[in-house]
């Protein structure tokens, strides 16, 4: 599925009255079947715009176009072929890891014996067989971000949509986790749109990497990162890895510097 | 700080407690004996123990005890129902929340024993009156905190149930309600203790039932056998506080994940 975003722009109701431009005139297409990282300093509208993408929020202007390569002419609605994995994961606490995962099977009304079997397989295959009656909080959080994963893996739609989701765990868990997702990628092929703050991260995981500037959110640069893939972690160590990453951090380094301005200024105004 | 198992001073932490009740006790005794305290003002805990004993034996608390328990599960079932029931409405409807919300905000501020003269001259003095005063009483914490509860839901969690699917119904059902659960029982706790109060209070004042806690403890108090209204207050606490653990205990079993809820 090919994500078209065109001009979107997003204007938030800030507080006493004053808006807050999220994002500005943002425009790109998200290729079907590439991985495409969001780069950018904190607060810069990268939630904002996969949640615009996600069909959870609406954007002020601008608009989003989910369209199958195969049949350019046929629009999809926004959020049925796309599902998110959350910075802040929103897992059900109060669902077992089974329930957690069958959760979009069993909105869709199927049976309990089918959506549990499907729910165990897939557990199964991201490594928590035996963790199935198992409460998120009684969880480690690289545990619970498999979770999570699994809880949208399950539904098989095409786009998937991840918010820093690794952003929370410690750096030993991150890699495997990391490897887990290239694993996923490898294999199912999705369109994946994944929002990071690690240039290593975004170097390592994506077919490319889109710097954001800070607010008001724009493309500031497009890297494409051609990594042979399947890839792995002595990729870091390459010389072309060296690069990129040297390229991204310069552009990533303007606009952190102009971000913390920002925030320092609404300390100090508030 | 949990104090470490085996050492002298983790011992002396967890006797401490027994070995201070044991003292007060001790002391009680020991004034009352040596001063000659006439047992209508402050009867020795043996004499209290004594008359313990023999009200159980007669069954007296047994059956007084039975009656009271008997009519604050009555109210409190009721205010449990009717107060969750409207709480989940207020919050799944603005129209019902807008229309009750003044009722609540006029009524609940109002200290409900006031009601009783008006109860009484409705209902009589009779089960129903009791039931009445301890339900309205224990409504208001139960609807008020189902209610916000219902209200608090993790904007983050419908949002990732509505992008898995779930429909407006679903998300009600599936999230909404459970996600209130800790907010619900915490109302209900509050209601049980207003509830005891108050079935308490009304065997007190202007019952014609002749029975309960409260009647035993008026009757006592009225003929100056202080060592039953000791016997009395010892036993009603003591219940309360194994209906709160029985409740505790409730919740620990409908809604095990609570106790994780922080490392969410
Ligand atoms: N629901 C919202 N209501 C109001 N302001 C919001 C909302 N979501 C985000 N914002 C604001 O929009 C800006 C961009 O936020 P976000 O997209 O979360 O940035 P990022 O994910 O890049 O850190 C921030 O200033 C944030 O405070
Ligand atoms: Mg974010």
């Amino acid at each position: 599925m090919d994500v078209t975003v065109e001009d979107v722009t997003q204007v938030w109701p800030g507080r006493r009255g004053v808006d807050v431009v999220a994002l500005d005139r943002f425009s790109h297409r998200f290729a079907s079947r590439r991985f495409s990282c969001l780069l950018g300093p904190s607060g810069c509208g990268k939630s904002t715009l996969v949640q615009i993408v996600g069909g959870i929020e609406t954007a002020s202007s601008g608009r989003v176009r989910i369209t199958d390569p195969a049949h350019r002419e046929m629009v999809r609605p926004l959020g049925a072929d796309s599902v998110m994995v959350w910075q802040n994961l929103n897992l059900f606490p109060w669902r077992s890891v089974l329930d957690n995962v069958a959760f979009g099977l069993e909105m869709q009304g199927i049976s309990k014996t089918e959506r549990h079997e499907r729910s165990r397989t897939l557990l199964a295959s991201v490594g928590l067989r035996g963790f199935e009656g198992h409460l998120p909080g009684q969880l480690s959080g690289g545990m619970r971000q498999r979770v999570a994963l699994a809880r949208a893996l399950i539904l098989e739609r095409p786009i998937m949509l991840m918010d820093e989701p690794f952003g929370a765990l410690d750096a030993q868990t991150k890699i495997v986790m990391q490897e887990e997702l290239l694993r996923v990628f490898d294999e199912t092929k999705k369109t994946i749109i994944f929002v990071t703050h690690a240039i290593e991260e975004a170097i390592l995981l994506g077919d490319e990497v889109i710097v954001m500037t800070a607010r008001p959110g724009r493309i500031k640069e497009v890297l494409p990162v051609d990594l042979p893939r399947p890839r792995s972690l002595e990729m870091v160590n390459s010389k072309a890895f060296g690069s990129l990453f040297d390229r991204a951090f310069h552009l990533i380094r303007e606009e952190v510097m102009t971000s913390m301005a920002q925030q320092t200024m609404a300390l100090e105004t508030r | 700080m949990k104090p470490e198992r085996g050492t002298f001073s983790g011992v002396a932490e967890r006797a401490a407690p027994a070995l201070v009740v044991i003292a007060v006790l001790l002391g009680w005794e020991l004034l009352v004996r040596w001063h000659g305290i006439a047992p209508i003002y402050l009867p020795a805990p043996s004499s209290i123990a004594t008359y313990l004993f023999r009200m159980i034996a007669n069954g007296s608390i047994e059956f007084n005890l039975g009656v009271t328990l008997l009519r604050i599960f009555a109210g409190f079932a009721v205010a449990a129902i009717t107060g969750v029931t409207l709480g989940v409405l207020m919050g799944m409807s603005r129209m019902v929340a807008r229309i009750a919300d003044p009722w609540i905000a006029a009524l609940y501020p109002l200290p409900k024993i006031a009601l009783i003269p008006l109860l009484v001259i409705w209902l009589g003095t009779g089960e129903v009156y009791k039931i009445v005063i301890s339900a309205i009483t224990a409504f208001f914490p139960i609807v008020i905190s189902t209610y916000a509860g219902i209200r608090q839901t993790d904007q983050g969690l419908i949002k990732a149930a509505r992008d898995l699917g779930a429909n407006r119904r679903q998300i009600q059902m599936k999230i909404v309600i459970p996600a209130a659960i800790p907010s619900i029982f915490a109302g209900l706790h509050l209601g049980m203790g207003v509830t005891i109060i108050l079935v308490v209070a009304a065997e007190m004042i202007g019952s014609s039932s002749q029975s309960g806690m409260g009647f035993l403890l008026i009757q006592a108090g009225q003929v100056m056998e202080t060592e039953k209204v000791f016997a009395s207050l010892i036993v009603l606490a003591v219940v309360g506080a194994l209906v709160i653990k029985l409740q505790e205990w409730i919740d620990r079993k409908v809604a095990p994940w609570t106790a994780y809820r922080d490392e969410h």
